[in-house]
């Protein structure tokens, strides 16, 4: 399991990230359409960097979850997590109903908005250039080693390390540890990273679970329901016979 | 029967769908972008909305068959056709805005291809596609039912389905349960989106008997159309039991609703006066408790107009929960709010107009309305034989069809026509990068120019140019104004080699701080001493705040801007350095502000 480890207290905002990441991925012209939301995402761009609240420079990007809400609601699997971590997407698949737009805490996936065959762009943590033996286009570029690539387990024992080696420079978190079952993109920073998923309580337990309360019970719903109106059905029928037949019996009776 | 009311009907409708033939045009060629209000933070909008409206409505379909049939209400049965009909249009609208909402609506199948357990849209897709099926076979008696099927093959078709009625209707009512409840499930997982007035983990169990209260009073108001329209038999004490049952399952719905909301402590806090709170106050009390409070009372059930009103009311209740819940209360990122567009709109009222005019046929041609099915399926085509009630079947073909082609097609002509020319540019032309006017040159030796690019000419003395830059150049003179490269509106601005006139440097706009500064008479405000670009002051004259380091307020949720990055990053550093090396202009604007002409030489990489 791969991921990305950010050191928000190295990240000088300076973009070459951005630069090196849609240059990687063949992104055109950034135009500005209206459906863009001005955090810097587009389909045009898959990574951004944003301002927290305090100022600081913060790269916003696909969290790649570990048990990711894209993923469990997409009903055609165009949507699906690789076992390395990676969470990609396969456009041939897609209905294009955006679900897991609305599905995803930090926002993410983002629209083709102008097209009449629109896909849905997200991170793909590079996969093609990891299979040719390469880093992320934007750990490669990042001047100032704020991204650090490798195994989850390793980045997130370095990020402790870090955390108790220089404890005042950090906030004692790991962003993307826990949150929403976590995730492959982690953070380290000194200022609170929750602006990051806005309007969000940054659960600890994977959005999914909250689908599968319901569709657990699908099953069983559905025999209860089936059973139940086959034995009314039957119950009343038969109720309703036996009133007929005594009535008739009576009125042979009279 | 109403001729004029149902004419003026049709052409309403007919109207209403020609206007979304153009709508639908240009959704499907120019894409989503070009037609709705949708942007990255609102992927979901109206047409999401009316689709769970239209499915609530529908949910007549299920429930009064599971009346008829499992509960042998046998009273109920004049509803059953019409109950089922209404239903089978629900659905269908469902699909067909579905289709407008996909991105990639040809994809539509891939969910039975590709199985996704965890997916609830991928029940709803199967759910709707099965229960879709058996709302149609539930149908297809009635249309069978017409002379034009009283052949042996349709016979035997007509009663093979009515041995299978009972497990259809069964099917069905699973079915129904199934996905009512799913489409409130579908926002199970967006807590951060849904707004906490309407977010519940009941939320399947408030659409389902909603959806049951929605059917059932969608069934009181299509009687009242039907008698309006078709003269059909008004059952005002059979609309009164709907109603009542109705009511019942209005107070259980509203029940659960309240009840959830308390046990979790969102209700005495969530009535804070926003305007959402105004919203649920209003889709509570008036879409909710009234109409159930007033329909328990026998005396408002047996009155037209009080039970009309209830069955309106309920369903505004019942559909505000629903618009509310996936549109109108949503929580999106600040800068980015979602109003659907007209021509979403027009789409989202097109289909079910498209929806009523098939009613309209349907009413008018088959036995939906007046039919009241024997125990015993007759052979079809054998009751009405001996012409019992010719009126019933042959509208279609006896009006005046001359007379109504022609006004449906004049009608179309104007909605199309309308439609077209209201449409946004952006929805013709898709996106484009900005341009800025030009007016082409004219005249000779001395052209009329629009030098600046706003659309204002000056004079330009070409031969004069053309000799002083082959002095200067030789071969490559034309190239410095007529570059064939060049992006945009492909025009050289006299400030590309003026830059004293006009821009003297790339970030300076000496024509929008004219105009800002109020004209003529502002240049001295800049220009202290003679009128060049030498003499004038230095930015920070007046911008004294121009830096973020200087204390200017970060843009929250925005991506800093290049200003905003430049000077927060490079500005500090230089300041510092200023004061430490006594280096007297390198904190200056000038250090960065350069001319282009200058950009040449200091373009070598930069110390970070």
């Amino acid at each position: 399991m791969i991921g990305i480890l950010v050191d928000v207290t190295r990240c000088t905002g300076c973009s070459s990230c951005i630069e090196a990441c849609a240059e990687a991925n063949s992104l055109g012209q950034e135009i500005g359409q209206p459906q863009q939301i001005g955090d810097g995402l587009s389909a045009q761009r898959l990574s951004a960097i944003v301002l927290s609240p305090e100022g600081r420079p913060v790269r916003k990007f696909c969290r790649h979850c570990l048990e990711p809400a894209c993923v469990s609601v997409c009903p055609v699997g165009a949507m699906y997590k690789t076992p390395d971590g990676p969470v990609l997407y396969d456009s041939s698949r897609c209905m294009g109903c955006r679900y897991c737009m609305m599905a995803c805490p930090y926002g993410i996936p983002r629209y083709e908005w102008d097209t009449a065959a629109p896909s849905v762009c997200k991170c793909t943590l590079c996969v093609e250039r990891l299979s040719a033996g390469k880093l992320p286009a934007c750990v490669e570029a990042c001047p100032d080693e704020a991204l650090i690539f490798g195994e989850r387990a390793e980045l997130l024992s370095l990020a402790h390390e870090r955390l108790a080696y220089e404890p005042g420079r950090y906030l004692p978190r790991v962003f993307g540890e826990q949150e929403y079952g976590g995730s492959s993109v982690m953070y380290i920073s000194d200022v609170d990273l929750s602006f990051l998923a806005p309007n969000s309580d940054l659960r600890e337990t994977a959005l999914p679970e909250l689908s599968w309360s319901w569709l657990s019970k699908v099953p069983a719903l559905s025999l209860a329901t089936g059973g139940l109106m086959t034995g009314l059905f039957w119950v009343i029928g038969r109720r309703m016979q036996v009133k007929e037949a005594r009535a008739r019996r009576g009125g042979m009776e009279v | 029967m109403d001729k004029i009311a149902l004419q003026r009907l049709r052409d309403l409708l007919w109207f209403l769908v020609m206007a979304g033939l153009v709508a639908a045009s240009v959704r499907f060629t120019r894409g989503l972008g070009a037609t709705t209000g949708l942007n990255d933070a609102a992927p979901w909008g109206l047409w999401i909305a009316v689709k769970l409206g239209f499915v609530a409505l529908a949910g007549g379909g299920f429930t009064l068959a599971g009346l008829v049939y499992v509960f042998r209400l046998e009273s109920l049965r004049p509803m059953l056709r019409r109950a089922i009909l209404i239903a089978l249009l629900g659905y269908a609208s469902f699909i067909v805005s579905l289709l407008f909402d996909l991105g990639l609506p040809w994809h539509i199948y891939m969910p039975i291809l590709n199985w996704q357990h965890h997916s609830v849209m991928f029940e709803i897709a199967w759910c709707v596609m099965l229960y879709f099926s058996v709302l149609g076979l539930e149908f297809m008696p009635v249309i069978l039912e017409h002379p034009w099927f009283a052949r042996p093959f349709f016979k035997n078709i007509y009663h093979l389905l009515h041995r299978a009625t009972i497990p259809l209707v069964i099917a069905g009512i699973v079915l129904s349960t199934l996905h009512q409840s799913s489409l409130g499930a579908l926002f199970l997982i967006m807590p951060h989106r849904v707004h906490p007035l309407w977010y519940s983990a009941w939320i399947p169990v408030l659409f389902f008997t909603s959806a049951i209260a929605a059917g059932l009073f969608a069934l009181i108001v299509e009687s009242f159309v039907a008698q309006r329209l078709f003269s059909s038999r008004l059952r005002l004490s059979l609309l009164g039991r709907l109603g009542n049952a109705g009511a019942w399952v209005l107070w259980v719905y509203l029940g659960i609703r309240l009840g959830d909301l308390v046990v979790r402590g969102v209700l005495p806090a969530g009535l804070d006066g926003s305007w959402q709170s105004l919203i649920f106050v209003g889709e509570i009390v008036i879409g909710g408790m009234l109409p159930a409070m007033l329909l328990l009372l026998p005396g408002v059930r047996a009155n037209r107009y009080g039970l009309l009103t209830c069955a309106i009311l309920g369903i505004f209740g019942v559909l505000s929960q629903r618009m509310s819940l996936s549109m109108f209360t949503q929580w999106r990122p600040p800068g980015a709010p979602y109003f659907p567009s007209a021509f979403e709109i027009i789409i989202a009222l097109a289909i079910p107009a498209a929806a009523g005019l098939v009613y309209l046929l349907f009413a008018e041609n088959l036995p939906v309305l007046s039919h009241a099915p024997e125990r015993q399926y007759s052979a079809p085509g054998l009751q009405h034989a001996a012409g019992a009630r010719p009126s019933q079947y042959g509208s279609l073909f006896q009006r005046n069809r001359a007379h109504g082609l022609q006004r449906s097609s004049g009608l179309a002509v104007v909605a199309i026509a309308l439609t077209a020319a209201f449409a946004p540019a952006r929805s013709i032309q898709g996106a484009q990068l900005p341009t800025s006017p030009v007016s082409p040159a004219r005249g000779w030796e001395s052209l009329a120019i629009d030098g600046n690019r706003r659309d204002r000419l000056v004079i330009f003395p070409h031969t004069d140019h053309q000799q002083r830059l082959a002095n200067e150049l030789g071969e490559r003179a034309c190239q410095v104004c007529h570059h064939l490269d060049l992006p945009g509106d492909r025009a050289t601005a006299c400030s590309a080699c003026h830059q004293e006139n006009d821009s003297p440097t790339r970030i300076f706009d000496h024509t929008l701080h004219t105009r800002q500064l109020g004209g003529n008479a502002a240049c001295q405000q800049c220009h202290l001493g003679e009128h060049r670009a030498q003499t004038a002051a230095a930015c920070a004259a007046c911008h004294e705040n121009m830096s973020s380091m200087a204390g200017e307020k970060p843009f929250q949720y925005f991506a800093p801007s290049y200003q905003q990055a430049l000077h927060g990053r490079c500005l500090a550093c230089h300041q510092e350095r200023q004061a430490a090396a006594d280096i007297p202009d390198l904190a200056s604007c000038s250090v960065c502000h350069f001319k282009p002409a200058e950009l040449q030489r200091s373009n070598a990489p930069h110390h970070q």
